[in-house]
């Protein structure tokens, strides 16, 4: 168990040694990071096999038991996530490099997606609220450098990623201000010690402020309504790959750390209405921002916000069921949302050029249909139960009414706007038929084509996999 | 209109952040973990500086990640420059570099080059037993070898500078490595990540405290290192840019 600290260390050693490798040998430091991903796999993978159904673990640091020094928690979730950030890696890693004209620029490439693993293993792992801060901190600067450094970047795109650097940074600041708020109303930084203490001296004024602060600053990277407009100038800037990695992983990783404190630390009624507004919110802003999109990017954007507004949503149930939905949600938009950015970079961008995409070909329209059937929650598919779960259990609380109206609202409005998008792939348009095919990397719609038969999978196994989410979450604590 | 927003938003916030501090419970703050630190950091650890333990011992993995940001940081403007650099200059349109800076300059330099690194490396050093360590000592070495530059723009050719930044990248990137292999062998010879090992010795002299002392020494060659590579990499540009 003790070794899965190396999740965190092995990506760290390999980004420090890369550039000075890399004035040996630059063969010799493009093969350190896939090794070392390989190598965290060949540990993680078996971890995960072996841990019992409930069986949790911790691992100190320094020698000190926490509360006093830090320590990472393990259960099946966060080794899950663990496992699912190693493969993200492994997919978007930047194999194929010909964008750049020196190898200056490429070594320090690999150094930041490097640190950008450290950063994310770091945040599912650790249960120490400044220790989270600490990665955060190194996942938020880690993309500045991926995102400011992309080839497309020039005039309104490079105040795009100077948008998001502000926000982004401005967001840190409140984080580290509602962190420093609960350490000095309770003394510790411990999740575990904080939930122990939460009652008596997080239940007040000052108490909900620091959350509230938490929220807003984590909200940047978790795409949360009112701090999100970052996102679609962000990712119609960057590449394909690194957009699935943001929009698929990275937001995920963000809404965990939300989580872990909502569900350890502030179970309060008045929190858990908040979270169902910002939540049902970014679900109606998003999905009514992206029917106005003609821009395959754009539009993959505000869906994105939206689902995760849906994940919020979920958020607000109280307890283990709460979690459950999220979970399953993040597995599923994970999954879903990957894959679309993956397919996009085989479609033009513009809606109308879209039109007899499938003629020219076929099988990317029948991939990009399953995929959004699933992601609008049309039955059998996994979404569908997703979405009935959260429906059925959003009836038990407080404005839960309101929010099951607006959420299937938007369910309508995004049926709307993607069959739109589909019958226009479908139609018969001689015009376009070169453009709208675009020869993107292949290794993008491989991996569209994996996380698809991953979904089919998960079709036909939604019994069994909705049970061990389930447990899983039931485990968590 | 977004003029008055912001003001009505600034506003709006530190009416916030002053009713919530109002309420904090300044001078009795709960002292959970901190009393803890106190009263058992000397025998822990065996240091006289508190502050080296937690920043150390207690939350070493925290410092390791602090490290890595700054790397981070300081890679990430070197990949923004460096294609900047690019696209818009060859190396062969530079012709003269910024004039000659006067006598006393020079020789106040020559001066205070030695005290600077001197100080730097006490700093360091004495981490374990008084107020600095690697992080402040590692800025003042950097700011040495930064008034260097300042002094003598005209006297460093680009060959001097290609040179230095090579040097610099190899001790950036080994005293991080050292900091990460110093925790790497107390996991592998059974202990936890980070665990401090070695006897702490006499408490006080400049050789106690285990392995901490060893950790600063390279926390402050890389933080010295990454700064002064920062300011050349960025000398570099302007310099360049002059001459356009």
């Amino acid at each position: 168990m003790k070794m899965l600290s190396l999740l965190v260390v092995l990506p760290l050693i390999g980004a420090f040694l890369i550039p000075a490798i890399a004035r040996i040998s630059v063969s010799i430091a493009k093969f350190i990071g896939p090794l070392i991903l390989l190598y965290l796999l060949s540990i993680t993978m078996p971890a995960f096999m072996e841990l019992q159904s409930g069986q949790s673990s911790a691992i100190h640091f320094a020698g000190f038991l926490p509360p006093y020094g830090i320590a990472f928690y393990i259960d099946e979730l966060s080794l899950l996530f663990a496992n699912i950030i190693l493969i993200a890696f492994l997919m978007v890693w930047p194999w194929n490099k010909n964008n750049f004209s020196d190898n200056h620029s490429e070594i320090r490439e690999y150094s930041l997606y490097l640190l950008l693993l450290a950063a994310s293993s770091g945040l599912v792992l650790s249960s120490d609220l400044f220790n989270l801060y600490v990665f955060y901190e190194l996942l938020a600067v880690a993309s500045y450098g991926l995102i400011a450094k992309q080839p497309k970047i020039e005039g309104i795109a490079s105040a795009a990623s100077f948008r998001y650097l502000l926000l982004s940074a401005s967001g840190s600041v409140l984080l580290l201000l509602g962190i420093a708020l609960i350490y000095s109303l309770t003394g510790t930084l411990n999740i575990a010690h904080l939930s122990s203490v939460a009652n008596e001296s997080l239940n007040t004024f000052a108490g909900v402020a620091a959350f509230l602060l938490i929220l807003i600053g984590i909200g940047v990277k978790a795409e949360m309504f009112p701090v999100n407009s970052w996102v679609p100038e962000v990712y119609g800037v960057i590449s394909r790959p690194l957009s699935a990695l943001f929009a698929g992983l990275i937001s995920k990783i963000a809404v965990l750390f939300i989580a872990k404190v909502l569900l350890m630390v502030y179970q309060q009624d008045s929190i858990l209405t908040m979270i169902l507004f910002i939540g049902v919110l970014g679900v109606l802003t998003g999905e009514l921002i992206a029917y106005r999109a003609r821009d395959m990017v754009r539009m993959l954007s505000f869906s994105s916000i939206a689902q995760l507004g849906l994940v919020f949503t979920a958020l607000a149930i109280p307890g283990k069921t709460g979690l459950y939905i999220a979970v399953a949600f993040m597995l599923h938009h994970l999954v879903v949302k990957s894959a679309l950015f993956f397919l996009s970079e085989k479609m033009h961008s513009n809606h109308e050029h879209l039109k007899g995409l499938y003629h020219q070909s076929p099988f990317i329209v029948i991939l990009f249909i399953f995929l959004i059937l699933s992601l609008l929650g049309i039955p059998p598919f996994p979404g569908f139960w997703i979405k009935l779960n959260l429906v059925l259990n959003l009836s038990t609380i407080t404005y839960g009414n309101v929010a099951i109206a607006i959420v299937l609202l938007a369910t309508v409005i995004e049926a709307a706007y993607l069959f739109t998008l589909v019958k226009k792939m479908l139609a018969n348009d001689e015009s376009n038929k070169q453009i709208a095919y675009q020869t993107g990397y292949q290794s993008s719609y491989l991996f569209a084509v994996l996380l698809a038969i991953i979904l089919l999978v998960s079709t036909f196994n939604i019994s069994s996999l909705s049970k061990s989410i389930e447990n899983m979450a039931n485990n968590t604590n | 209109m977004s003029k008055f927003s912001t003001l009505i938003f600034i506003s709006g916030l530190s009416f916030l952040l002053i009713v919530i501090t109002a309420q904090l419970p300044i001078a009795h703050p709960p002292m959970l973990i901190g009393q803890y630190i106190i009263d058992h950091a000397v025998q822990d650890t065996g240091v006289t500086n508190i502050v080296t333990s937690v920043v150390l011992a207690y939350r070493g993995l925290d410092t390791l990640g602090e490290l890595a940001i700054l790397f981070t940081a300081a890679s990430g403007v070197g990949l923004l420059l460096s294609n900047k650099l690019n696209t818009k200059l060859q190396p062969s349109t530079k012709t003269v570099r910024l004039s000659n800076s006067n006598f006393i300059i020079e020789h106040a330099l020559n001066l205070l080059f030695p005290l600077l690194l001197v100080v730097g490396f006490y700093v360091i050093f004495h981490g374990h037993l008084t107020p600095g360590g690697g992080f402040q000592g590692g800025v003042i070495i950097a700011s040495a070898f930064f008034l260097n530059i300042l002094a003598k723009p005209y006297k460093s050719s680009d060959s001097e500078i290609e040179s230095t930044h090579n040097n610099l990248t190899i001790i950036e990137s080994l005293s991080g490595v050292t900091f990460i292999a110093i925790g790497l062998y107390a996991l592998i010879s059974g202990h936890d990540f980070l665990e401090p090992f070695l006897s702490h010795g006499q408490l006080g002299s400049l050789w106690s405290a285990g392995t901490l002392p060893f950790l600063y020494i390279a926390v402050g060659l890389k933080v010295g290192a990454e700064l002064s590579s920062l300011l050349i990499t960025l000398y570099d540009i302007d310099s360049e840019e002059l001459t356009d």
